[in-house]
């Protein structure tokens, strides 16, 4: 848990999952929940520190009440970044976490030393509008993975065995934080931010994501100034999940590059 | 006790194939469904029955918002209770409610709703509802994460609208104004508020907080409602205030006949319409953040008064007539019985403001009007002694002297 207290924001209590050591890496997770240590969290941090908080308003996070928009948010990140001494970072943003990134990126460019989207949030293409995040969750759980989906869905979710309920609570909470930056649409503007990007910036996308079209990534790409498409084949929306391999391998790639 | 009509104005003409063919009723339902010209004269026929209500004795007429659905085609309550604010004499107009977070700037509200007030001499009582995820997370997109403090900033500008007499600003965090200085102002300073809940701890708070009275507004009866309705009590009682029934609403669904055969005949087909047709799936019901995880853990917690799988035969059309009548969810028969088991129920809950529902599903209008005529002359006028001794603050003065200088009273006149 990490506190931190902005004058006349709010003070928010944040988990935090950090391991590793050396260059800095910020990881922000998507809409659904913080992934806990996922296997390809514990890899990236190998090499480097990885510092994954979790969002405030998801989990045993708190001060979600005290954001109005995502700009406070975007403060927010860049006021807990500096909060560890630390003056540039590499930041990689997976779904909601991803319009974050690059509303970070956009805001603080001294901030952001590279930038990685995965499967990235934060646009809206008319010509190809998306199902429904928060749709029937048969459909969206079909949706989000390219095989069959996983027995169980990385989490930070610890069960509570006084609490039978605490598993739909807690998904509950997740979800219904999100809506406050997706819901109808998941559009807060971000569009005319990309073009002001300064980091080198790498999009990760899996290409099987039903969520999110492979066309929503090239979007990223066209107005971001330097950005790089990565494709990755036969992963939906949690590609770092579906092609651990390959997913770490891009993302060490580009930034050791 | 205090009577106020009320139907949900259902689309009558959806096809039997209806809940298997189209999974919800609100939503994304099929437009072509709906034929306007016959919505039109439905609009006449409620207006027709409520002004009914109006001669027969009724403290209030009620009206309710909701959107893309046939289960209640009223997007504005507001104007159809202008209509009836033009053309009745007596009765409070319930406006039960307008949702707040989906007016920007909410002075409309306070303005369509000072309107009705001019209108109608001062018989408004103004609802506040949050709107079922369906009306505010879908229909109109706002945040579930947002709707609660929408609502609420809404509510503050607009009794604030009300009641200041000067101009003021207004910088909140969804709606900012600098000159609200809204025009005409109600005739009543401010109309009674009523505000619905569903039985979370933070409305029972905020009516109490406010002096509101309280709605519990469900189809699903006296069993169900009585875990919530104590728990709303025994809050009251804890806040050390006064446990005056007038502050709680309750709705039932009501069918009164000579006989209790026929009752069955006359309404079976309309109750189970009106169960039937009223689907939502749950991603609409029950989207994120809608319900607070405060009131996500209480009703999780909850004892139930009316088991999920009875609720789910009500809504399948699996229950029969008097079934639907055992578990409460409709009081049917002749006017002994109806009036016999509403005292019941009023006891019980200590519910001092009965909202009535007399019209439901596809009933047809010369039934509805045996309904009104039935529960208007010979169970109303048996149950008004009921909580009689209690002050209530929360209908207006000009409707409850109107009602009662015109009223059926005890004996009634015969037919």
């Amino acid at each position: 848990m990490t506190t931190l207290e902005i004058p006349h924001v709010g003070r928010f209590d944040v988990e935090l999952w950090e391991s590793g050591s050396g260059d800095p890496l910020l990881y922000l997770h998507g809409y659904e929940r913080h992934p806990g240590g996922a296997g390809f969290l514990e890899r990236l941090a190998q090499s480097r520190r990885v510092l994954a908080p979790e969002q405030p308003g998801y989990g045993r996070s708190t001060g979600f009440e005290s954001f109005t928009d995502v700009l406070d948010v975007t403060l927010y990140h860049r006021e807990l970044v500096e909060s560890w001494g630390i003056e540039r970072i590499d930041v990689v943003g997976h779904s909601l976490g991803g319009m974050f990134a690059a509303e970070l990126a956009a805001v603080a460019p001294q901030l952001v030393r590279k930038l990685v989207l995965v499967n990235a949030y934060g646009l809206w293409l008319d010509d190809q509008p998306t199902l429904d995040p928060f749709g029937p969750a048969d459909e969206v759980k079909k949706a989000k993975w390219h095989g069959e989906p996983p027995k169980s869905e990385p989490t930070n979710f610890v069960p509570d065995p006084d609490n039978p309920h605490a598993a739909i609570l807690f998904a509950a909470q997740n979800l219904g934080s999100a809506t406050k930056f997706m819901w109808p649409i998941a559009d807060r503007g971000l569009r005319r931010r990309l073009p002001l990007i300064d980091a080198p910036t790498l999009v990760v996308h899996g290409t099987s994501d039903g969520l999110l079209p492979l066309s929503y990534a090239e979007e990223f790409v066209r107005l971001i100034p330097d950005a790089t498409l990565v494709p990755i084949e036969a992963a939906g929306h949690y590609p770092m999940i579906e092609q651990e391999d390959a997913f770490v391998s891009a993302v060490t790639t580009f930034l050791e590059a | 006790m205090k009577y106020h009509w009320f139907a949900e104005a259902t689309y009558d003409g959806l096809p039997e194939t209806y809940p298997q063919k189209h999974p919800s009723g609100s939503v994304d339902v099929p437009a072509s469904l709906v034929d306007s010209l016959h919505v039109g004269a439905h609009y006449r026929m409620f207006i027709r029955l409520m002004q009914q209500a109006d001669r027969l004795g009724w403290d209030g007429l009620a009206v309710n918002e909701h959107h893309q659905t046939t289960f209640a085609m009223t997007p504005s309550p507001n104007l159809l209770a202008a209509s009836l604010a033009s053309s009745t004499e007596n009765a409070a107009l319930l406006v039960i409610g307008n949702s707040l977070a989906l007016y920007n700037p909410p002075v409309r509200v306070a303005e369509e709703m000072a309107y009705l007030d001019c209108l109608s001499e001062g018989r408004l009582i103004a609802g506040f509802v949050f709107g079922t995820p369906m009306d505010t997370a879908f229909a109109y997109g706002v945040p579930p994460a947002e709707l609660r403090a929408r609502f609420h900033e809404a509510r503050e500008l607009i009794t604030r609208a009300w009641t200041e007499p000067e101009p003021f600003a207004f910088n909140g965090t969804y709606t900012k104004l600098r000159y609200v200085n809204v025009l005409p102002r109600p005739v009543q300073t401010p109309p009674p508020i009523w505000v619905p809940g569903t039985g979370s701890v933070e409305t029972w708070d905020l009516v109490l907080d406010e002096d509101y009275c309280y709605g519990y507004l469900s189809f699903f009866g006296l069993a169900n409602a009585r875990p919530i309705v104590r728990g709303f009590w025994d809050r009251v009682e804890q806040r050390g205030l006064d446990v005056n029934p007038n502050r709680m609403a309750f709705t039932q669904i009501i069918c009164v006949a000579d006989t209790e055969a026929e009752a069955e005949r006359r309404y079976g087909d309309a109750v189970r319409y009106f169960f039937t047709r009223q689907r939502a799936p749950l991603h609409f019901a029950a989207p994120p953040g809608y319900t607070s995880i405060a009131s996500q853990r209480e009703m999780l917690e909850r004892a139930r008064g009316v088991s999920t799988e009875d609720r789910l035969r009500a809504t399948r059309g699996e229950l029969s007539f008097w079934e639907y009548d055992d578990l409460g969810f409709i009081i049917a028969g002749t006017p002994e019985r109806v009036r016999q088991r509403l005292r019941e129920l009023a006891v019980e809950l200590r519910v001092g403001q009965l909202i009535t529902c007399m019209h439901m599903g596809d009933l047809p209008e010369e039934t509805a009007a045996m309904n009104n005529e039935l529960f208007g002359l010979q169970v109303a006028p048996h149950l008004r002694d009921l909580w009689a001794d209690h002050e209530d603050p929360w209908t207006p003065s000009v409707s409850k002297a109107r009602v009662a200088a015109n009223a059926a009273a005890v004996p009634v006149p015969t037919r």
